[in-house]
């Protein structure tokens, strides 16, 4: 079947949307930003095509009688088993980069103690991750980076105070091996993997074998591509294929919400305002200048610094019961004040509503630059899909704007991608 | 007057150090030294581990401490018998390390601070950078791992640069971003790294203008004093600011603070027992 591709490459992820000739979307995929662009590029496009299969899948089964009230479940039991099989498979990789990786005056005469340290490391790696893909098991994050990253440091210290080694050995290795292991191009063999997937014990093969092996074996053409985002310019890709990231979003937000006029866009290290005409076209845009406080990436490195996932934070500061005033603009700053306010035993989620508060309300600065909010407005980005971030937001709105409709769309971090879906289906079949 | 021992514990926002003296009128002994990176522990905790640790190497029980200085962040540390201003520390640590310093440049991981001092590590007058971390210790740190580089390569890696790219960007945190983009267009690391210390150094040099330390020896103190392309990138931008300043570091420059603490330490004690004498 003919594919149309988008692809936003951001600073921080990179998201792939693949839509069929009547705009309806097919697959999305989202992977960290890396410097290879081309490897990140193509990574998002393999997730999103995964993601399509799934979708087909998905239509094949739903054809099949008596299906219908257990798709579901196969169709995630049968997710968990390919990234399973996906996740160890970068793992084995990760292995035999970092042991190759030790060598050098670094390392004279401690290479067998390192070696041995770092596959007793990664052997529990192995072990635990059978765990992170057990049905019900809510990951830290969807990125290999990160699932292997944190594990690693766990482990690997574990593993080096028991052998009496110093753990920072082992980690520059690691360092260095992750981004050569996140720079290479994707493995292949996704259909070989769906049928691997298909033969792990969890799944009733007479029921779905069929069905999934003939959704499987539909072709899949990328009819057209369309390039945009941050990283947009170094994309392999010819110039006609390339749009710029503020038309995309636009579009994006239209297609989702018809009646957008005002986008709201925090990404990973810009905060756009956007106003659109009723067509979805850009009338007028402010955005933030190179400056990490008011986009994602704050929050971004405040996970870091708590030791949490991303998706951790908004949760937790939900929670919170108090209004703590965070005094630090500066990104690292705010790190070092989050510290000193922890070990004077405030509370975690008290803090952190205070960070979330301090990010919206920049980006309420730019709004009101851009022109202010008119009715209906949109908030995409990926820090759309954190609560907290949302709750402040809505508040501040309703305060300075009165009551606009505000739509917050789960799959908002794909907007730029969704509108570069629709201009590759527009270059085709207009 | 009979020797004393004193102490000195110095918490910065990347590391703890502490430091052992044993001195005797004017003349001092070295006894120990300990040094631990916090990553997101206690730095408490962290403080009076490796302090045990210091003691029992060098033979020594608490009890035989006459002073503990704190000093940096350790002012609510325990054992401590009196607090400094890092400062005050800093500026004698240095004319300790170095007697010819005449002003001193502390970098740690968040802040860095010039100060001007006389003959005898008496603060003069000083000046931090603002509140940005554009151009911080954590900001190269994170730099160099997303590099790959460890700690300690940094430096000679960066002195091997033929072509220094300039950092435009001014943001620590979206400066990575601008690193990522530099690898992905084929940048070396050497190159990346020599043009962020260039970049860092043209500001501190700056900073060192505006203390009015015109001549002489500047020493470096803090994590960032053992960053010898950090040193040699300083060099040449008091070279083209035309400042007749030498950039000087030591390898114990990062315990600067505690060292400084110390010798404050042993001065106050003496004059409260000069003061309980009379007293008496």
């Amino acid at each position: 079947m003919r594919c149309f591709i988008g692809i936003d490459l951001g600073s921080t992820t990179t998201k792939a949307v693949v839509m069929d000739e009547n705009q309806t979307v097919l697959g999305r995929g989202i992977t960290n930003s890396r410097s290879n662009y081309d490897t990140a590029a193509a990574v998002s496009k393999q997730e999103a095509l995964v993601d399509t299969r799934l979708t087909l899948f998905r239509r094949s089964l739903e054809a099949v009688p008596g299906t219908a009230d257990v798709a579901e479940a196969v169709l995630a039991d049968l997710e968990r088993n390919f990234r399973h099989i996906q996740f160890v498979e970068q793992l084995e990789d990760l292995e035999r980069t970092c042991i190759g990786n030790v060598k050098g005056p670094r390392f004279a005469g401690r290479e067998k103690p390192v070696i041995e340290a770092l596959a007793e490391t990664f052997r529990r790696l192995r072990e635990h991750s059978a765990t992170q893909f057990a049905p019900g098991f809510r990951r830290k994050s969807d990125f290999f980076r990160d699932l292997a990253g944190g594990d690693f440091m766990h482990n690997g210290e574990a593993v080096c105070r028991e052998a009496g080694l110093a753990f920072d050995l082992i980690l520059n290795i690691y360092d260095k091996s992750i981004i050569k292991v996140e720079n290479r191009p994707p493995a292949g063999d996704i259909e070989g993997k769906f049928v691997r997937a298909l033969e792990m014990e969890s799944l009733d093969q007479s029921l779905i074998a069929a069905p999934v092996k003939s959704a499987l074996s539909i072709p899949l053409e990328e009819t057209y591509v369309v390039g945009t985002g941050y990283g947009r310019v170094r994309l392999p890709f010819p110039k006609e294929h390339i749009r710029s990231e503020i038309l995309c979003h636009g579009l994006g937000a239209h297609i989702m919400y018809p009646g957008t006029r005002t986008v709201l866009d925090i990404g990973g290290q810009d905060t756009k305002g956007i106003q659109v005409d009723p067509a979805g076209i850009v009338e007028n845009f402010q955005m933030n200048d190179r400056c990490a406080a008011g986009c994602g990436r704050y929050l971004g490195y405040i996970a870091d610094e708590m030791n949490m996932g991303l998706q951790e934070l908004g949760p937790l500061a939900m929670q919170s019961t108090k209004q703590v005033r965070i005094n630090s603009t500066c990104t690292v700053f705010a790190g070092a004040e989050l510290r000193d306010r922890l070990a004077l035993g405030e509370k975690r989620e008290d803090i952190l509503a205070g960070l979330h508060r301090a990010i919206i309300l920049r980006a309420m600065s730019i709004l009101s630059r851009a022109g202010g909010v008119k009715d209906q407005f949109t908030f995409t980005g990926g820090v759309a899909k954190n609560e907290a971030a949302v709750r402040e937001l809505r508040k501040l709105i309703k305060e300075n704007y009165g009551d606009v409709q505000i739509n917050i769309n789960p799959d908002s971090i794909y907007t730029g991608a969704l509108g570069g879906a629709a201009f590759a289906v527009r270059a085709v079949l207009n | 007057m009979s020797a004393i021992i004193t102490a000195g514990v110095d918490i910065g926002s990347g590391c703890v150090k502490t430091v052992l003296f044993e001195i005797d009128g004017d003349k001092t002994r070295w006894l120990g030294k300990e040094l631990s990176r916090i990553r997101s522990r206690d730095p408490f905790l962290l403080a009076d581990e490796i302090y045990d640790a210091m003691l029992s190497k060098a033979g020594v029980s608490r009890g035989d401490v006459a002073y503990v200085a704190s000093t940096g962040d350790a002012e609510n540390l325990r054992f401590a018998t009196g607090h400094f201003y890092s400062m005050t520390t800093h500026g004698r640590g240095a004319v300790y390390l170095n007697p010819d310093a005449r002003a001193v440049l502390d970098i740690g991981a968040l802040n860095g601070r010039a100060i001007r001092i006389d003959g005898g590590g008496k603060v003069l007058t000083y000046k931090m950078t603002s509140q940005c971390a554009s151009g911080s210790g954590q900001f190269l740190e994170n730099i160099a791992r997303y590099l790959g580089i460890a700690h300690d390569e940094i430096g000679m890696l960066s002195q091997k640069a033929d072509n220094p790219e300039r950092v435009s960007s001014i943001c620590a945190v979206l400066a990575e971003t601008d690193v990522i983009n530099m690898v992905s267009r084929g940048i070396s690391a050497a190159n990346i790294l020599k043009g962020i210390h260039l970049s860092m150094a043209v500001r501190l040099a700056k900073l060192l203008k505006s203390i009015g330390a015109t001549d002489g020896v500047v020493q470096m103190t803090g994590g960032l004093a053992l960053d010898t392309g950090l040193v040699a990138a300083l060099n040449e931008a008091l070279v083209k600011e035309k400042v007749a300043l030498v950039a000087e570091s030591h390898p114990d420059s990062i315990y600067a603070g505690a060292v400084g603490g110390a010798l404050w330490g042993a001065f106050r004690h003496q004059k409260l027992s000069r003061l309980e004498a009379v007293a008496a």
